[in-house]
């Protein structure tokens, strides 16, 4: 069984590869990046070796890895069909011998090695003599035995709801937390080191409670071998190993579970409210309201704000608590507007086969200019406050609050242009979205890379262009006092992204006009 | 007949060096339920895009109720419905939500259009799970809410491509009497289906598509000639399998 289902796993991969030369590059890329992670962390963990925190920081580093096994499964649930328990529920097969080869499955591939040999740093970092190096080997195969069947526990146990709408809708959320702790690393480790805040001492004692949890039970065994204490060493050991007894005994039940319940809980969900709202407002606010109830249910808009949020609080960390904030305050304002460029350039694509629906409706122009019109409110409604609060919260950081109207002036003329030029690269370079199995948010159809390339630097470089006159307001206003200064700013840079958004729903209309149908064609295209 | 209400002629489409479709002639009478049949990629769905105004055609005239499709398409889309056959919906709605987007998209004023929301999920027996999203629902309540999406502005002509296709038999029973019902007050339907049975059941116009051509159109009578629609239909395209000879180990007494 273990070796069908290795097979199993190496063909999927195999015939996955053979999709799509988008597929190989990425599965070049992906064993690259493990071999680059394998090495880097062979060489960190090796390079601990004499440090006065060397254990602590082995056991931070053990607890991450763990982590990781346990969040990307949830993200990719999809992507590993020896995953999920369903895909197997039709054969005759007993628990035991299913459990063990869903492991071997679990424990084949580019970055479960890439995790053994990198942890296998621990033999040159935190390892003593003969007895150390044996008992180092031993840790490191029960932590990624421990890494595997947790995660393998976890998804089992969640199978149900990751194959359910709302399942796969909280999984995909996940991304956002993600990003955002990825961006807290990439902005604040390399700033922390440079000035001196950031070295391996500061690391030590963090594993008062570490040490109790598996990954530091692993690593303190090491560390009590390697100091003459073989008897902890072993007992250390021992715990650990039948930790992932305990896990693999609840894995197998879970999955015996999951291989015949289905996951209810989509079947009670409701929404709540009787109507669409902007009932008033003709097809307008129709277009609005259909756009407006998107951007809080679609997981993958939630996605795109949070991200937007995300990469305008990143870009501003580094210089927000220092003399130059205002730099940091205008480049988070422009990157969040052409942000929105980038996200609502395929406007189309992205509403998928539901198009068709709107598409047997927008009698001419006007009802095009009313469509875009009302995509730009509803965009707009999320964008306006949410890029403002975060202009003011970020010159609430630097003790400038006031400020925040700079913030707030530049955002506006950037999210105008960047609807505007959204709204043109909707309909003059629209590609087919789809969303693959297992991942958040949806991606181009083979063969429109070029497309998506094209469109999202055009309103990345366009948005950013457009708000120079407004940045430059903002540079030569400086001398001139802020009561002035703030309300004019805020009010001509509003009108000018207002006239640009209107200038660019009303070139979008006018090109979508001639081309309705070959929208629609691609549109249908999209596999959301 | 008089005028047709659905009068197609020399409707072509090439994908590449593909035609799709090779110039089909069909005209139907105002008050028919027609329907259109044919095996895989015989031309069906791209025939009904082309009519509904949804794909730009080679050449060729598509008129319904005296408008010309492709010379005023908005004119045209106004007088329609149109159920794909991939129930084509907004998923992040719920139901009721939908039907109401609908009928505002189409014109109706917000009231009228969550009235008429509330009517059609009821005799679609969807009212139960009209505050349910979409992307919740099963096959046969989608077709059912695209049903009720096409027919929210009473259109003089519907069109709908494989509506039965993954419908369970209730869900079929209820869409086939509102379309019953619908063509007794005069209106039009067309509909792609490869069920023979359904189309010999409630058609009272067929036409046989294949290999993007018309082999056989008129009543169903006349198609039928006699025989089953479907033996008329396996005559008419031909039969393409050998029956499954080959498989000499499958069934009980073999190992």
């Amino acid at each position: 069984m273990a070796r069908l289902l290795v097979q199993l796993k190496l063909r999927l991969l195999r015939n996955a590869l053979r999709s799509s030369s988008q597929a190989k590059a990425g599965f070049i890329i992906s064993v690259i990046a493990a071999v680059l992670v394998a090495a880097g962390t062979f060489a960190g963990l090796a390079a601990l070796r004499g440090n006065s925190a060397s254990v602590d920081l082995t056991t931070v580093i053990f607890t991450l890895f763990a982590f990781g096994w346990l969040i990307l499964p949830l993200m990719a649930f999809g992507l590993d069909g020896t995953l999920d328990p369903a895909t197997l529920a039709l054969y005759p097969l007993r628990m035991r011998p299913l459990a063990v080869g869903l492991l071997a499955a679990s424990a084949a591939g580019a970055w479960p090695l890439a995790n053994l040999v990198g942890l296998l740093g621990v033999t040159v970092g935190l390892a003593r003599g003969a007895l150390g190096l044996l008992i180092a080997l031993l840790a490191v195969v029960l932590e990624v035995l421990f890494s595997i069947t947790l995660a393998r526990f976890v998804t089992a146990s969640l199978a149900g709801l990751l194959r359910s709408r709302r399942g796969k809708d909280f999984a995909a959320l996940l991304i956002i937390p993600i990003f955002a702790l990825y961006e807290l690393f990439a902005q604040l480790v390399p700033k922390l080191t440079e000035e001196g805040k950031l070295t391996p001492a500061r690391f030590a004692g963090v594993d008062v409670w570490m040490r109790w949890i598996p990954p530091g039970l692993a690593a303190h065994a090491i560390q009590d071998a390697s100091t003459g204490h073989p008897g902890t060493a072993l007992l250390r050991l021992a715990l650990l190993a039948a930790v992932v007894v305990v896990l693999g005994a609840l894995w197998i039940r879970s999955l015996g579970r999951g291989l015949v319940t289905t996951d209810t809980s989509t079947q009670s969900s409701a929404v709540r409210g009787v109507a669409l709202p902007f009932g008033r407002y003709g097809l307008r606010g129709t277009v609005a309201a259909r756009f407006w109830i998107y951007q809080r249910r679609e997981p993958s808009s939630l996605i795109y704000w949070g991200i937007t949020a995300v990469v305008m609080i990143a870009v501003s960390i580094r210089t927000i608590l220092t003399s130059g904030y205002l730099v940091g305050l205008v480049t988070s304002a422009v990157l969040g507007s052409a942000f929105l460029g980038v996200l609502h350039s395929n406007s189309i694509g992205l509403s998928g086969p539901g198009f068709g629906l709107e598409a047997m409706t927008l009698t001419g122009r006007r009802a095009l200019r009313a469509y875009v019109s009302g995509q730009n409110i509803a965009l707009g409604m999320v964008a306006v406050p949410l890029l403002t609060v975060i202009s003011f919260g970020l010159a609430a950081l630097a003790k400038h609050p006031v400020d925040g109207f700079l913030g707030m002036a530049v955002a506006l003329a950037g999210i105008g242009a960047g609807l505007g030029l959204g709204d043109i690269f909707s309909v003059t370079l629209p590609y087919p979205m789809e969303k693959r199995a297992g991942s958040p948010v949806p991606r181009p159809a083979d063969g429109f890379i070029g497309d998506r390339l094209a469109g999202s630097l055009g309103s990345l470089v366009g948005t950013v262009v457009a708000v120079i006159p407004v940045v430059l307001g903002v540079v030569f206003t400086r001398s001139d006092p802020a009561t002035v200064r703030m309300p004019v700013l805020v009010v001509c840079a509003a009108g000018y992204g207002l006239v640009l958004a209107w200038i660019g729903g009303r070139l979008a209309a006018r090109a979508a006009e001639r081309r309705l149908p070959e929208l629609y064609q691609i549109a249908v295209r999209s596999k959301l | 007949m008089g005028e047709p209400a659905i009068a197609v002629h020399g409707l072509r489409k090439s994908f590449g060096a593909k035609e799709a479709v090779a110039g089909i002639d069909l005209e139907i009478a105002a008050g028919s339920f027609a329907g259109l049949v044919g095996p895989n990629g015989a031309g069906k769905t791209t025939s009904l895009s082309m009519m509904t105004g949804l794909l730009r055609p080679d050449g060729g005239q598509v008129v319904i109720n005296g408008l010309e499709v492709w010379a005023d398409p908005p004119a045209a889309k106004a007088i329609i419905g149109v159920v794909p056959a991939e129930a084509r919906l907004f998923e992040r709605l719920s139901g009721e939500e939908l039907l109401e987007y609908a009928g505002r998209l189409r014109g109706l004023s917000a009231g009228e259009a969550r009235s008429r929301a509330a009517q059609l999920l009821e005799v679609l027996d969807l009212t139960a799970d009209a505050k349910r999203l979409v992307a919740d629902y099963s096959t046969g309540m989608r077709k059912k809410a695209s049903l009720g999406c096409a027919l929210i502005h009473n259109p003089s002509a519907l069109f709908l491509d494989e509506p039965l296709e993954g419908v369970d038999p209730v869900s079929a029973d209820v869409i086939r009497r509102l379309l019953t019902r619908y063509v007794g007050s005069g209106s039009t339907v067309l509909f792609s289906s490869h069920v023979m049975e359904l189309v010999e059941q409630v058609c009272d116009h067929v036409s046989v598509i294949d290999k993007g051509r018309i082999v056989a159109t008129g009543t169903t009578e006349q198609v039928r000639g006699g025989k089953t629609l479907q033996q008329a239909f396996i005559d008419l395209v031909g039969s393409r399998a050998d029956g499954g000879e080959g498989l000499s180990w499958l069934g009980s007494s073999s190992s």
